[in-house]
């Protein structure tokens, strides 16, 4: 009898051992941390390609701080908000926690595991208020450094638009000549596919469909309920996107997001819409000696740009965190000057939110910058407020559109698909 | 066996408890709670208020709702058809081929099983990779053997990819099913199949009037195990296609479903704990029906057959 | 003579399957693995052949920077601890049942063989809630726990006939030496059925080994990751370097590639034991 209890309950201590040695280990590097050993900060992000990247620039942090490691940890972008969402409610996970803008981030806030920021860094008082406002409450309590914005526009391969003598196309039509050219000469005209739908959206009708639905006004409206996307505006740029489609490769309903970075970076393909953070995967991949880029094309001759500058990533505390004090100077770092410039520079395309004054020494991003002094800024058609609930407005417009190349639903059905989807929005 | 009497009864308890406790606190407990917190509404691991039957209603009344769930139970239901055929049938006629004495025949004995032992999530990659157009592999075997002009966008398309995706996981399964029907086979006294070839009988006639009665019960033991697998399938989805079960849900199903609705946020397809419970109850519903249609129905044949 | 032809003509024909068969079984695998070896330009531009040199070079990344060798350490922790206990305590409550006559013996018999058939996925909000009141969330004890609990039911299932199958005889004769009930456990039962407790291991090692559902919602601490999860990351993580994601998969499918080959015949016995009799 003694034996079977024995043994019994000896497995039950070992079970029990495993999990109390976690517990116990970390409250006593916890506590040490203050004391000065070397303490380990977690963060975690959706930008699994930065890995090499954010370490060479935490590892000029840790150069500072010697007894603070940074630890970069990224998910998967699909999988991100799922495995984020899921660690903050039990307490757990990441100390340091990128987030993405308005809603998507408020949900988090929400569920009050973020540390509250307006208190923390006084600094970011400083900050444009534009995209503090991505990372703040209603009433204006902060949550989230402002970290970066980006753009959406077209790279294009520079070898073969010389080959062909083309210009950059300033318009629509010249746009489309072009692609016509380059389709005729059997060239792989986009490195686009139509596998991940929110390629679809966030880059192409969010950045290349606002100059036909009218950018930031006409986004204005949507948030205000006065108009919906079955209007005329509205429907025209999804006219526009499915305009585009002959030019897309062979299979191009099975090239997802992966697939046309490396077309497109090996040089596979001509021209490649996208966003300014993926300089870093081009650069990677082949070299940017080759890569150009100019924004989306304008309707016709004269209009003024509808640029999707659009507020990316802030940065958060985990409320939950274990060393509150090294999170609180890892911060006031991140929130500095001296990480926008470092950020910049082994992340080009992505713009720094931080005051001050800045070089860039990558040429892409030189140019991305440029049209903003002439262009209206707007964000994402419906991030904000139109994607707080399921069905969001960031997956059904990706939905539709996907749906709309497959030939599965037609124009209008697929603006009536999005609006069906909102309807909890009008409610 | 001792028939016991009080003074075993401490000993029995003792002996009983440990496997009977872990058993009921981490398996059946936790799906008894969780169908408990399909009447409360909440978001996070928190529950907020009780509701009742509310959530159901919501499930089965709002198009937002009840739009991606028989969404999802239509695609499940074509999901286990394709992989049922598969596995089931073709797995039967290979288990037959496969217990004829012939020169390796063990070696394929041995190698059919072998990616039944790989996870569901290393196949589906595996598959998803083969697939993709770019570099091409699974194209550029089509284009070398001349089948060029069969290539399609595989994963991309709304209209393959839940039949690619089931044969992913039917190309993981089909040893095992091979397994259960060559030891079923196996099992049959070679007297009854011998005299069965002196009447003359055809291989036709020896499949469906002595293989296919006497493994009968490994049929309905391969379905039944085909058919839970299948309708709480997630792994393949995640591998292959996403939680969201890309291109525009088509191969969202009820593992996908339940994984999206419970644990992702609001703005990428999350429904809140208490719908996701609601999910899951429901998937539960679904299970205990077919089992028990399926138990009946094999039943009967048996019953048809003695 | 026109039987002959019929005879060779079925012959090749099965041959010809078989070949098709056994293709398909591992030409996937065999891609899989001389991939891994392949520099990214070199996938592109011969996906199918063999690698112009094997490079190891993603699976040194792997072990140096990814810390795969945690990975590995935390898979086989978790699935040995979790295998032992889970047998070591069906094999108590299956003796206790097919041993012992009593009124609820058939009733808790049954109880157990439900487990056979229910999907614990459903119970996942629920083991995480409990999970974190019990202090465990985000550490291997909830894996191993949960694990046990998975294993129950097939290892009674199994061990029930395995120990019924020992003839009485043994155990009315240490009972009138003065043997205890637990005793005769530990010296005749336990010897004599080690190959039922094999038998249970073996079957419930493969699902156990690649479990990924459970740590994909249990774990989120890196440092506690198991293989399936791991894989599950750094595929996420690697997608754009084709060389570094097939060094992944491989990994984690030559650990149980080879215990397969090396064990296939005790897979395949304690498998299809279970199918044929149920």
């Amino acid at each position: 009898m003694k034996k079977i209890v024995l043994s019994f309950s000896l497995l039950l201590i070992s079970l029990l051992a495993i999990g109390c040695s976690k517990g116990t280990d970390s409250n006593v590097t916890g506590n040490s941390g203050v004391s000065g050993d070397r303490v380990k900060i977690v963060v975690t992000s959706w930008r699994t390609e930065d890995i090499d990247r954010m370490d060479r620039i935490n590892a000029e942090f840790t150069k500072k701080y010697p007894n603070i490691e940074i630890d970069f940890q990224p998910v998967k972008d699909t999988e991100y908000d799922a495995q984020l969402k899921q660690s903050l409610a039990a307490g757990v996970g990441a100390d340091v926690i990128f987030l993405r803008s308005y809603d998507s981030g408020y949900q988090v806030y929400k569920t009050k595991s973020l540390m509250n920021l307006s208190e923390m860094l006084p600094t970011l008082k400083t900050f444009p208020s534009s995209a503090l406002a991505a990372w703040a409450t209603p009433e204006g309590v902060s949550y989230g450094i402002p970290s970066a914005g980006v753009v959406h526009g077209v790279y294009y391969r520079k070898s073969i638009f010389k080959k062909y003598n083309l210009d950059i196309p300033k318009t629509w039509d010249d746009f489309i000549s072009v692609a016509e050219t380059l389709q005729k000469n059997g060239e792989t005209v986009f490195a686009q596919g139509t596998k991940d739908n929110w390629m679809l959206y966030e880059v192409m009708y969010a950045g290349l469909g606002a100059n036909f639905y009218g950018g930031e006004v006409a986004r204005q409206k949507l948030l205000r309920k006065e108009a919906r996307m079955t209007d005329p505006n509205f429907v025209i740029a999804l006219e526009k996107m499915k305009e585009l489609q002959k030019y897309f490769p062979k299979g191009f309903q099975a090239v997802d997001y992966v697939t046309m970075q490396q077309m497109f970076g090996t040089g596979a393909a001509a021209m490649f819409m996208g966003g300014s953070w993926e300089i870093g995967i081009f650069e990677d991949l082949g070299g940017l000696d080759d890569v150009g880029y100019f924004a989306p094309p304008v309707a016709k001759a004269g209009d003024k740009l509808q640029y999707c500058f659009h507020v990316d990533a802030g940065i958060a505390a985990n409320v939950n965190t274990q060393y509150p004090n090294e999170v609180k100077i890892y911060m006031e770092w991140l929130a500095s000057p001296e990480y926008a410039q470092l950020y910049m520079n082994e992340l080009p395309g992505f713009f720094s939110y931080t005051p001050g004054s800045y070089t860039l020494n990558n040429e892409l991003a030189k140019q991305m910058q440029s049209y903003i002094s002439d262009s209206v800024p707007t964000v994402r058609t419906v991030w904000e407020g139109l994607s707080a609930q399921d069905p969001s407005g960031n997956a059904l417009v990706g939905e539709a559109i996907q749906l709309m190349y497959a030939d599965t639903l037609t124009i209008p059905e697929a603006a009536e698909y999005i609006d069906d989807g909102l309807s909890w929005f009008y409610k | 066996m001792l028939i016991a009497n009080k003074k075993h009864w401490k000993f029995l308890f003792i002996f009983i408890f440990p496997a009977f406790a872990v058993y009921t606190l981490f398996m059946l407990l936790p799906i008894l709670n969780s169908m408990r917190y399909s009447l409360f509404s909440g978001d996070g691991l928190a529950l907020n208020e009780f509701v009742g039957l509310d959530n159901y209603i919501k499930l089965f009344t709002e198009e937002r709702y009840y739009s991606k769930f028989w969404n999802a139970f239509g695609n499940n239901i074509q999901f286990f058809i394709i992989v049922t055929l598969i596995q089931n049938i073709l797995g039967f006629f290979m288990a037959v081929l496969l217990t004829r004495t012939f020169k390796g025949s063990r070696f394929m004995r041995k190698i059919s099983f072998l990616p039944t032992t790989l996870s569901v999530l290393v196949v589906g990659f595996i598959f998803k990779l083969i697939l993709q157009p770019y570099p091409g592999v699974f194209d550029s075997v089509l284009k070398a053997i001349g089948l060029g002009k069969f290539i399609l966008p595989w994963l991309g398309d709304p209209n393959s990819a839940l039949v690619i995706v089931a044969v992913a996981v039917s190309w993981q399964f089909f040893g095992e099913s091979v397994m259960f029907y060559a030891s079923g086979i196996d099992g049959i006294d070679d007297s009854i199949i011998e005299a069965a070839k002196i009447d003359g009988a055809t291989i036709w006639h020896e499949i469906f009037y002595i293989i296919l009665p006497s493994v009968l019960p490994i049929v309905s033991i391969v379905t039944i195990l085909i058919f839970i697998g299948d309708f709480t399938q997630f792994d393949i989805i995640y591998a292959m296609t996403s939680t969201k079960g890309d291109p525009g849900y088509s191969t969202d199903i009820f593992g996908s479903l339940f994984y999206r609705t419970t644990f992702s946020s609001a703005e990428r397809g999350g429904w809140g704990t208490g719908m996701g419970a609601t999910v899951a109850t429901m998937m539960f519903i679904v299970v205990a029906i077919g089992v028990a249609g399926f138990l009946a129905f094999f039943n009967r044949r048996k019953e048809a057959l003695n | 003579m026109i039987n002959k032809i019929k005879k060779t003509g079925i012959r090749a024909l099965l041959y010809f399957s078989m070949i098709i068969y056994s293709l398909s079984i591992i030409m996937p695998l065999f891609i899989m693995i001389m991939t891994s070896f392949k520099s990214n330009a070199e996938i592109f531009n011969n996906p199918l052949g063999l690698p112009a040199s094997f490079k190891f070079d993603s699976y040194i990344r792997l072990f140096e920077k990814a810390n795969y060798g945690q990975y590995f350490s935390n898979s086989v922790f978790v699935t040995i601890i979790s295998l032992a206990i889970a047998i070591t305590i069906s094999a108590f409550a299956s003796y206790a049942l097919s041993k012992y006559q009593f009124k609820i013996q058939k009733f808790i018999y049954g109880y157990f063989i439900i487990g056979l058939i229910v999907p614990i996925k459903l119970g996942t909000i629920d083991i995480m809630k409990t999970m974190l009141s019990l202090n465990i969330y985000d550490t291997l004890a909830s894996l191993i726990i949960v694990y046990i609990a998975m294993a129950i039911p097939l290892s009674v299932f199994i061990l029930y006939d395995y120990i019924k199958m020992i003839p009485d005889e043994l155990s009315s004769a240490a009972r009138i030496d003065g043997c205890t009930e637990h005793g005769i456990f530990f010296k005749i039962i336990a010897p004599l059925v080690k190959p039922g407790l094999a038998a249970a291991g073996i079957i419930s090692f493969i699902p156990n080994w690649n479990e990924f559902w459970f740590p994909l919602v249990l774990i989120k601490t890196r440092d506690f990751f198991t293989i399936p999860l791991a894989t599950g990351q750094l595929f996420g993580q690697f997608d754009t370097k084709f060389d570094l994601v097939f060094a992944v998969l491989s990994l984690a499918s030559i650990p149980v590639i080879i215990i397969y080959l090396l064990l296939a015949k005790q897979f395949v016995k304690g498998l299809s034991a279970g199918a044929v009799k149920g």
